[in-house]
């Protein structure tokens, strides 16, 4: 083995590892990204949809079993598909009974008032959901394993015989998280439920002289939104371990995606939330691991200067 | 056709309306005239439920609008083209009239209408594919009715149409309201401060001062009154 084809085999792996993340983290990017599109509420629970989405399926495949019979390729990922509708059924409750008092048309019209009432209640409501996880789930970490998490594709690349190692687990996640945001795209340009959703966000005022509800609107959408970013954590939950708390270390991670986009793009959250998992990956070539998600920051930092509507932003628009 | 009957409303204790009065026959073509922060704007919206009433009713076709959420109106068939236009910035001219044809009445019409709201305003066909927020303002003023007429509306109510147009683009379209009223045979209300292109074109009017009306009736009443002439329509030949 020679110097540069560790380097280049180093390069190649970060890049296809930051795409196979990059393509999980764009998904939750994209859950956090269509709540706050629809109905400008800053959702500091999301994470906790995370991680309500990672113990779902653990639950349904490795906890209960109920999809073993599936076998190791099928089973982790119907879980964490089935994650999606179980959260959204949560977010669509919550809505209803608690974000709903402090959201809606009184607060979509200005960004400074009414937003104070968001902030406490859904912080509170991501303490509630951490500390109540760790009495319902136990403080033991916990994993959707199977033999494809620790395996790995291997393909053999003609720079230096350098070789690059895909997970499979990661494979297959990224997969399935691909195709769960193009669906979620398709739904909203392409139907009519999805046109009343980006009406509604659009211009709430107008949408409901169009005879839209847009109280029932917005908990579509935080359901939605829920429950995409649940799927996201179903699907990280096949190659990591993690507790009640994981969501905090993910919230930060969707924050920063959702501004790299562009706040209010459902296709920039996507990009946003790659571009994070490109960052965090080539960082770890040069940076230790505890500094990743500084790299984070230090490139969010970056494009706030000097692309401050992100990279989906739209800034052609008139009075 | 539509009856609102002793209209009262307060913004944090200032009066904004008190017993306005008001029908709108079908087939009629009614104009609310008067200045500035005269409670204009508030009556349409207290008329779509964006805003509550302390006193007084609102029927459409004898059912209470008052007692049901503001989205239900659209789908009743009552059309609101809002003050400012409000279209829809990010989408599309077509995906904004495919919205403004989302009650069920606009979805069974949608094809008949489409090409209607095309005849009347030709731009919108040239222009289906571009972002509403990228439109001057007359297109975004003719788009904005579109997606009210998209609906296939019994009723259209047009807030201040000509606001912020330059007097050619607002004569066209009150031209093509006209129209509308004249060849589909649309219910029309409408609320502008060009006093007297708003009362040439209507069957009855009423004037609104500081929340109330202080005159009411045909053309011809409105336009002979002495008032009206002397503060709105800048004649003083009496």
């Amino acid at each position: 083995m020679s110097d540069p084809q560790i380097l280049v085999e180093n390069i190649l792996n970060a890049l296809t590892a930051g795409i196979l993340i990059g393509c999980i983290y764009g998904l939750m990017c994209v859950g956090l990204g269509l709540i706050f599109g629809v109905m400008r509420v800053v959702n500091f629970a999301q994470g906790d949809f995370l991680m309500l989405g990672m113990y779902a399926a653990y639950y349904l495949f490795t906890g209960w079993g109920l999809l073993n019979f599936l076998g190791p390729y099928a089973g982790p990922l119907l879980a964490a598909m089935l994650a999606g509708p179980i959260v959204f059924a949560g977010g669509v409750l919550l809505h209803r009974f608690i974000i709903s008092r402090v959201s809606g048309l009184r607060t979509t019209a200005s960004l400074d008032e009414g937003h104070f009432g968001q902030l406490i209640v859904t912080l509170g409501v991501s303490l509630i959901l951490q500390n109540g996880g760790l009495i319902v789930f136990g403080s033991s970490p916990r994993s959707v394993r199977t033999p494809l998490s620790s395996s790995a594709w291997v393909i053999e690349t003609p720079f230096y015989d350098s070789l690059i190692f895909l997970n499979k687990a990661r494979l297959l996640s990224s997969v399935v998280a691909i195709a769960v945001a193009i669906i979620l795209y398709v739904m909203l340009e392409r139907t009519r439920l999805g046109r009343s959703l980006r009406a509604a966000a659009d211009n709430p005022t107008a949408a409901t002289y169009a005879g839209v509800d847009v109280d029932r609107a917005h908990r579509i959408a935080f359901g939605l939104g829920s429950g995409i970013t649940a799927v996201a954590g179903g699907l990280i939950a096949t190659y990591i371990s993690y507790s009640p708390f994981a969501g905090l270390d993910f919230v930060i991670i969707m924050y920063a995606g959702v501004v790299l986009g562009g706040m209010g793009s459902i296709l920039g959250a996507f990009w946003g939330g790659l571009t994070v998992g490109f960052v965090q990956q080539f960082s770890g070539l040069i940076l230790p691991p505890q500094l990743q998600n500084a790299a984070i920051f230090v490139v969010f930092l970056l494009i706030l200067v000097l692309r401050p509507q992100g990279f989906f932003g739209r800034s052609a628009e008139r009075a | 056709m539509l009856e609102v009957t002793d209209l009262a409303v307060s913004y944090g204790g200032l009066r904004a309306l008190a017993g306005v009065s008001l029908v709108v026959g079908a087939g009629q073509f009614v104009t609310v005239v008067g200045p500035n922060g005269a409670g204009k704007s508030t009556l349409f919206k207290t008329i779509s439920g964006i805003v509550p009433p302390t006193a007084g009713s609102v029927r459409f076709e004898g059912e209470d609008l008052l007692a049901m959420p503001a989205s239900r109106r659209a789908h009743l068939g009552i059309a609101h083209v809002p003050e400012g236009r409000q279209v829809f910035k990010a989408m599309t001219v077509r995906e904004n009239l495919e919205m403004g044809a989302y009650p069920m009445a606009g979805r069974h019409a949608w094809v008949r209408m489409l090409d209607r709201i095309h005849t009347l305003f030709p731009i919108l066909a040239e222009r289906a594919g571009q972002f509403a927020g990228t439109l001057s303002g007359g297109e975004q003023q003719m788009l904005a009715i579109g997606r009210g007429l998209a609906c296939a509306p019994k009723l259209l109510m047009l807030d201040e149409p000509s606001m912020g147009l330059a007097p050619a683009i607002a004569d066209l379209i009150f031209d093509r309201i006209s129209q509308i009223h004249r060849e589909d045979g649309l219910t029309i209300l409408l609320v502008e401060q060009r006093v007297a292109e708003a009362l040439e074109l209507c069957d009855r009017g009423y004037v609104l001062e500081t929340g109330r009306i202080v005159l009411e009736g045909p053309y011809e009443i409105l336009a002979g009154d002495d008032r009206v002439r002397r503060s709105y329509l800048g004649l003083d030949d009496a």
